[in-house]
């Protein structure tokens, strides 16, 4: 046991630096899905990237205000790198695909959405979905109708999908939050909007 | 290697890399550090400081996506561990572990090629990630280990995943023996879905380690093989907070039948999202035609996540001991840290 010491100051060195988190959401899948959303594509590039990286508690404060909503402390904060998945048709980006974790009534949601350029969502699914309603949520009568929807249109409350399920809609309202989370973040991580 | 190099090279090689991690830590991937502590009691060894055959260590993961203008076509991965067992001697207490060492080529999405060190193609181990868990997978009582050296080749397709890889069968360290191999192989659902299901196949003739170490080169219990065939199924079913894993492989060790199986329970405390239970039991039958050669684990866990870098974990496990006639109760607590 003496030699513990020396696994002790590795580790106080280890502390010594800022730290970053393990990565938040990446896709299981990334060649599956990305064909299969835009099957004219061959190929996207992945970026990993947090907030810390591009603004620190500066630009958090930023998006949470356009997302009128606080970032939660531990699967929110500012060291989450986010996987970003810029979709390629030769060497032409033709759209984007990102996902975030969102915490549910009974665990946690992935979130996965895919955009065309001008924003406008192609795609929706959740990766994973901790509901005993998630066949509900899951389904693709539920998940089409995010189709076409913009971060503008999101925000402003200008869609009319109706809660799935029976006695989940925390779980309704937790994927309206994770979706405004994940086209902000697309918006002032990846496209650099102000 | 003396046992004062060794230690000195790992420790300094360690020191060394964690400021490289701003120099690594590019937008195409992410260099962490990590930090892996346990101690627990035995009723059988008494004070611990490791669960199975993982040790306290510290290490690292550098991970990054290679991408020219057409987009990705290289991954790479790298996660090492220097490790301390105290119950070792001296020469023996440090070591480097080197577990996923890979590269990974894509020419499309049906066709990847991957060298160097990686789970095997069978069973649960390759689809859940127990890097970092005290709970693991049926991998080391059914293989002997959970990774090991040689090429694989996988890709997915719209409605199933497949993988099959050809390894020395050595596990950890670099060597072959008396024509060691493991031929593996495993087709599945894709992942990524609530309900996820794999049929696997295992041949090889297998070597037989003891100890996770890399470098220097864990023990090597025999210089035969053990010739291994197997065939096994898995799945997973998200439902709720609750996820249910299961996994059994049936086979031949040179002339025995052998089965194990694995059934767990994972229950995320809805009003405590960061505080997951686990309970898990474990069995495996070494000679089906001998009753005395059944052995059984029951795992109780808890992992309490104190931020994304950050969880704790604690386990109790009582191992039937049917082999050996001996039960053993074990608690391990574990503080684990994995950030850049």
């Amino acid at each position: 046991m003496r030699k513990i010491p020396v696994i002790a100051l590795l580790i106080l060195g280890l502390f010594a630096q800022a730290a970053y988190a393990a990565v938040g959401c990446s896709l299981t899948d990334p060649d599956r899905d990305v064909k299969r959303i835009f099957p004219a594509s061959t190929g996207y590039k992945t970026t990993f990237v947090t907030i810390k990286e591009k603004g620190g508690e500066p630009l958090k404060k930023e998006i949470e205000e356009k997302f009128q909503d606080k970032f939660e402390p531990v699967y929110e904060s500012v060291d989450v790198p986010y996987a970003f998945y810029t979709v390629l048709k030769g060497k032409d980006a033709v759209g984007y695909i990102h996902g975030v974790n969102q915490k549910g009534k009974f665990g946690g949601m992935q979130l996965i959405v895919a955009i065309e350029l001008s924003g406008k969502i192609v795609d929706f699914y959740y990766q994973k979905m901790s509901s005993p309603e998630a066949g509900r949520f899951m389904d693709k009568k539920f998940t089409s109708q995010f189709k076409g929807l913009t971060l503008d249109g999101l925000m402003k409350g200008k869609f009319s999908i109706s809660d799935p399920s029976v006695k989940s809609s925390e779980d309704f309202r937790a994927t309206i939050r994770g979706l405004k989370k994940n086209l902000l973040l697309i918006d002032a991580l990846l496209l650099f909007k102000k | 290697m003396s046992f004062v190099s060794a230690r000195v090279l790992i420790t300094l090689a360690l020191i060394a890399l964690f400021p490289a991690c701003w120099a690594l830590a590019e937008p195409e991937g992410f260099f962490y550090k990590e930090a892996n502590l346990i101690a627990g009691y035995s009723s059988k060894d008494r004070w611990v400081d490791k669960n199975g055959m993982m040790n306290s260590s510290v290490g690292l993961e550098w991970y990054r996506k290679f991408s020219g203008e057409y987009g990705d076509f290289l991954t790479a991965d790298l996660q090492v561990r220097a490790s301390y067992d105290s119950k070792k001697n001296s020469t023996e207490s440090w070591g480097l572990e080197i577990h996923n060492a890979w590269l990974e080529y894509k020419f499309s999405q049906y066709l990847k090629i991957r060298g160097g060190h990686f789970d095997p193609s069978f069973g649960l181990e390759p689809v859940v990630d127990t890097h970092s868990t005290l709970l693991q997978t049926l991998a080391e009582q059914d293989i002997g280990f959970n990774k090991d050296w040689g090429a694989q080749l996988r890709g997915a397709f719209p409605h199933f995943d497949y993988e099959a890889s050809l390894q020395l069968g050595s596990g950890m360290s670099v060597r072959r023996r008396d024509d060691s191999y493991l031929a593996t192989f495993r087709i599945g659902t894709p992942q990524g879905r609530n309900w996820q299901a794999g049929l696997s196949l295992l041949s090889g003739r297998v070597l037989q380690t003891e100890g996770m170490r890399t470098v220097p080169k864990n023990h090597l219990l025999s210089e035969d093989t053990i010739t291994q065939e197997r065939v096994g199924l898995d799945g997973q079913y998200l439902f709720g907070p609750a996820l249910f894993k299961g996994e059994v492989a049936y086979g031949r060790n040179d002339s025995a039948d052998v089965l194990g199986y694995l059934t767990e329970l994972d229950y995320t405390v809805p009003s405590i999202q960061n505080l997951e239970l686990q309970l898990q039991y474990k069995s495996w039958i070494s000679d089906l035609s001998n009753t005395s050669t059944n052995d059984g684990w029951l795992t109780f866990g808890a992992a309490y996540k104190l931020s994304q870098s950050t969880t704790l974990r604690a386990a109790f496990e009582h191992d039937f001991g049917m082999m050996d006639k001996k039960t053993e109760d074990r608690f391990v607590v574990q503080f684990y840290f994995l950030g850049a």
